[in-house]
């Protein structure tokens, strides 16, 4: 619980109030942590892409929002950033658990762990990938970041690195 | 009644509320019509009209109207389960279903053979789900707006066919300032 209630904190430090996921075992922490916070919005979605449209209309009534899901719903998701996002440049954070990375035991997720960063590369997103947890400190101030640069950010947590937050 | 008839008969009600319009000739017919800084023109991301509504709906008071087509929503189905479970009062979904595919040369959709969207909504768990004729629309909507306590899907049954109508001339960074600066979040414009 530890790493996902420093996560959240984070996150609110930098502004973020309204919350969406697409669940995530990695992310099952998290979520119990907004379902009981008063102070923040947040719902699950069925879907990624459709959680940016969420998200694009969160931000126009000035909401700064945040969309929790695996790496496999950037895959989801590419037009919705591109043609929404990025046209309008919408600041939105999305907080990634990075499935596939080493300690995974699922094969099948290795396929979008190794294209992952290409496609936010290429996407001019800009990411921060936490590996361990004194990177989570730069979570607020990345956070702000997506503001000030109208667009939005990407923050990958491993899985070995939310794994064991019991 | 087509889809620019039926705009032309909402639009003093459209000019009251936020707006999000549909990608493509929704839009651009609608700018033709009433060009409002209180509509959003979705330029990209078909199908997402009806979700940056209903966020745009959660994050503030006034009332959010999803300008959406058959086809978008079919692209974009889960909408209807996050709207019937989610959906504030201020939020009205208007889908204007004329059973094809107008911005890219009136291809059938499935609406137009065995889908009915009404019957998926009310399925997705929306309660107050409208299926009206183009004439019935503007009645349907105005009870739709003053309803305090429910948000409405109304499903309006028109027929296909467009008019000759060009691109929208406004930049996307345009939309999103003015629409913004509309509601008032944007102060340095």
């Amino acid at each position: 619980m530890k790493i996902s209630k420093k996560i959240i904190d984070n996150l609110k430090k930098g502004g973020v109030d309204f919350y969406l996921s697409v669940p995530c075992k990695l992310l099952a922490n998290m979520i119990d942590i907004l379902e009981n916070d008063k102070d923040v919005y947040y719902s699950a979605v069925p879907r990624e892409e459709e959680g940016m449209g969420i998200c694009a209309g969160a931000y126009l009534g000035n909401k700064f929002p945040c969309i929790m899901m695996q790496n496999t719903g950037i895959g989801n998701s590419v037009n919705a950033i591109v043609s929404l996002l990025q046209l309008y440049q919408m600041p939105v954070v999305f907080l990634i658990s990075y499935r596939g990375t080493p300690g995974e035991p699922v094969g099948a997720q290795g396929g979008m762990a190794k294209i992952t960063e290409d496609i936010l590369q290429t996407l001019r997103i800009p990411m921060l990938h936490c590996s361990s947890e004194k990177e989570l400190d730069k979570i607020s101030t990345f956070s702000k970041h997506a503001k000030v640069v109208e667009s939005p950010v990407a923050i990958l947590c491993d899985f070995n690195l939310m794994k064991d937050d019991k | 009644m087509n889809r620019f008839d039926l705009l032309n008969k909402v639009q003093n009600i459209l000019k009251d509320n936020l707006v999000i319009c549909n990608i493509g000739l929704p839009s651009q017919e609608l700018y033709k019509i009433c060009d409002q800084p209180n509509f959003f023109y979705m330029l990209g991301s078909m199908g997402l009209s009806s979700s940056i509504g209903l966020g745009l709906a959660l994050s503030q008071n006034k009332h959010v109207i999803s300008l959406d087509g058959d086809g978008s929503v079919l692209m974009n189905m889960n909408t209807l389960a996050t709207i019937g479970n989610r959906a504030p009062s201020n939020y009205t979904l208007l889908i204007i279903d004329n059973g094809s595919y107008g911005s890219t040369g009136d291809q059938r959709t499935f609406t137009d053979e065995k889908t009915s969207l009404k019957d998926v909504a009310l399925g997705a768990g929306c309660k107050n789900v409208i299926e009206c004729s183009g004439e019935e629309t503007v009645n349907e909507l105005n009870k739709a707006i003053d309803d305090k306590d429910n948000s409405y899907v109304i499903i309006s049954k028109i027929n296909s066919g467009n008019v000759k109508i060009d691109p929208i001339p406004l930049n996307p960074i345009t939309i999103r300032d003015r629409f913004r600066k509309f509601i008032g979040k944007v102060k340095y414009l």
